[in-house]
């Protein structure tokens, strides 16, 4: 009976509570925002290290903030995080204009140095997430200076995968140059279908779902948040989808280590911070040896692969997630919180006193590495 | 019972359609003369654009184009004033650590 109700219900349920963590805005540019969530009363931040989560630039940035009690954000910040998100905003239409390195470097740059200027350590803990985790990886083989640690969730970097996506965009036919001069930006209309096509029966499946579940009010409320977030899709910069179809998807440039931003080459090898990449088994969007591929090719001492059960979306906000997953995330960053050369026995003192200076932060590179953990794969 | 049982071919079912319908849609077969319709119609509308904007230009008026770069020039000077007041920073920050 309360399955009929529910069902009943569902035109005229209140739309869900989507992005409700409260942030502030601290930087502001072109479209995009840089928000800073804010602890709740009487919790405290309690790593030195901030997290800048970095979403997929076609995708509101909220999947990481999804519903109150199931928000990925609210629980990093309940953990003692003190956590960023970059909001990447919705295209106009003059940005058709700006290109991978605009994105990339300098709004990507931008923000992880202004979330780094927050810690002593001058430096940021990093989570990209689909695209977003792409263009994390390229910054962080860039320009590493300011990135402690990478954390990736389903972020493709091979992309000579047999998926549907890589086959559609490698084909001859397709012709993206038309496409950015027809549209300006890439319509949400176009990639959302795109990614319909990848499974057309989903539709369905996900009716059934409903229909099975639909006396659980819980799991009704996360169906029509994360299908919220799904429908509210923003288009694809211009130029910035033509570097990246081109670059990307056909010349596999960052596998080939020819990837280079704002003249700087990417290479993965370049990256040596402490790297975790998660993959979803079930991901027909990122297949997820495209995004495993990380693993073998960067210089990292410490770098787990986990394979998780799971598709695109629904492994990295689902309540096994929340269960599993953002615990193991939040512990990553807790075991890289210090500074390597922070827990360094200090030196001995001078023996002659000197003047007071204001406290710097020590200088990386002169410390002891650390003792390399195993890499784990799963 | 029944409903179950249902569940359990529809589930079958969706698994099986999906797995045929990725081979079709990964297919040369559609995917070569879908593309080339995509394309064509974007350049069909590329080109009408163009003789839009070529008869407003001919009136003297920006046309949207022009807008669109006015606004993007806007767009990267504000993000090169942001920089240069980013390094302002840095080097008053390197100033006061000095003194």
């Amino acid at each position: 009976m309360k399955r009929l109700k529910n069902l009943a219900s569902l035109l005229t349920r209140p739309k869900p509570p989507v992005g409700t963590t409260p942030a502030d805005v601290v930087h502001r540019e072109n479209k995009w925002r840089l928000l800073r969530y804010r602890p709740a009363p009487g919790q405290a931040r309690k790593f030195q290290t901030p997290v800048l989560l970095v979403p997929s630039l076609i995708n509101r940035h909220y999947v990481m903030d999804l519903l109150p009690g199931k928000s990925m954000a609210q629980d990093l910040v309940a953990a003692g995080h003190d956590v960023y998100c970059i909001d990447w905003g919705t295209p106009g239409d003059e940005d058709r204009f700006v290109d991978f390195d605009d994105v990339c470097d300098k709004y990507l740059g931008r923000a992880i140095r202004h979330v780094a200027r927050s810690s002593p350590r001058n430096k940021t803990h990093v989570l990209g997430y689909c695209l977003g985790g792409t263009l994390a990886t390229i910054h962080a083989a860039a320009r590493p200076e300011h990135v402690a640690s990478l954390l990736l969730l389903a972020a493709p970097v091979s992309f000579t995968d047999e998926g549907a996506l890589a086959a559609w965009t490698r084909s001859p036919q397709f012709n993206v140059g038309s496409i950015v001069q027809g549209f300006g930006n890439v319509p949400w209309q176009l990639m959302q279908s795109a990614f319909h096509m990848l499974r057309p029966t989903l539709t369905m499946a996900k009716a059934v779902g409903v229909i099975d579940r639909a006396a659980n009010d819980e799991f009704l409320d996360g169906f029509l948040a994360l299908e919220t977030w799904g429908n509210d899709n923003v288009a694809f910069p211009g130029e910035c989808y033509r570097q990246y179809i081109e670059q990307l998807y056909r010349g596999d440039a960052l596998m080939q280590g020819t990837f280079s931003l704002s003249g700087t080459p990417a290479r993965l090898e370049n990256i040596t911070c402490p790297v975790t990449c998660v993959v979803f088994e079930h991901d027909n969007i990122v297949p997820w040896q495209s995004a495993a591929a990380l693993i073998d090719r960067v210089r990292s001492k410490e770098k787990i692969l986990l394979k998780l059960p799971g598709g695109h979306v629904g492994a990295v906000v689902s309540k096994a997630a929340q269960k599993n997953l953002w615990p193991k995330m939040s512990a990553f960053w807790a075991q890289h919180d210090a500074a390597p050369e922070a827990k360094v026995t200090p030196p001995p003192a001078p023996s002659a006193p000197r003047p007071k200076r204001p406290t710097r932060p020590a200088r990386a590179g002169k410390a002891p590495r650390p003792k390399a953990k195993a890499a784990a794969t799963g | 019972m029944i409903w179950d049982l249902w569940k359990k071919g529809f589930y079958a079912w969706e698994d099986a359609t999906a797995k045929y319908v990725e081979g079709w849609t990964k297919s040369p077969l559609l995917l070569g003369p879908s593309g080339m319709m995509l394309g064509g119609a974007m350049k069909a509308k590329a080109a009408y654009d163009k003789a839009a904007s070529s008869w407003v230009g001919n009136l003297g008026l920006a046309t949207k184009r022009d807008q669109e770069r006015a606004l993007h020039v806007l767009n990267q000077i504000e993000s090169r004033l942001i920089d240069l007041e980013e390094r302002l920073a840095e080097m008053q920050k390197k100033d006061d650590t000095r003194t």
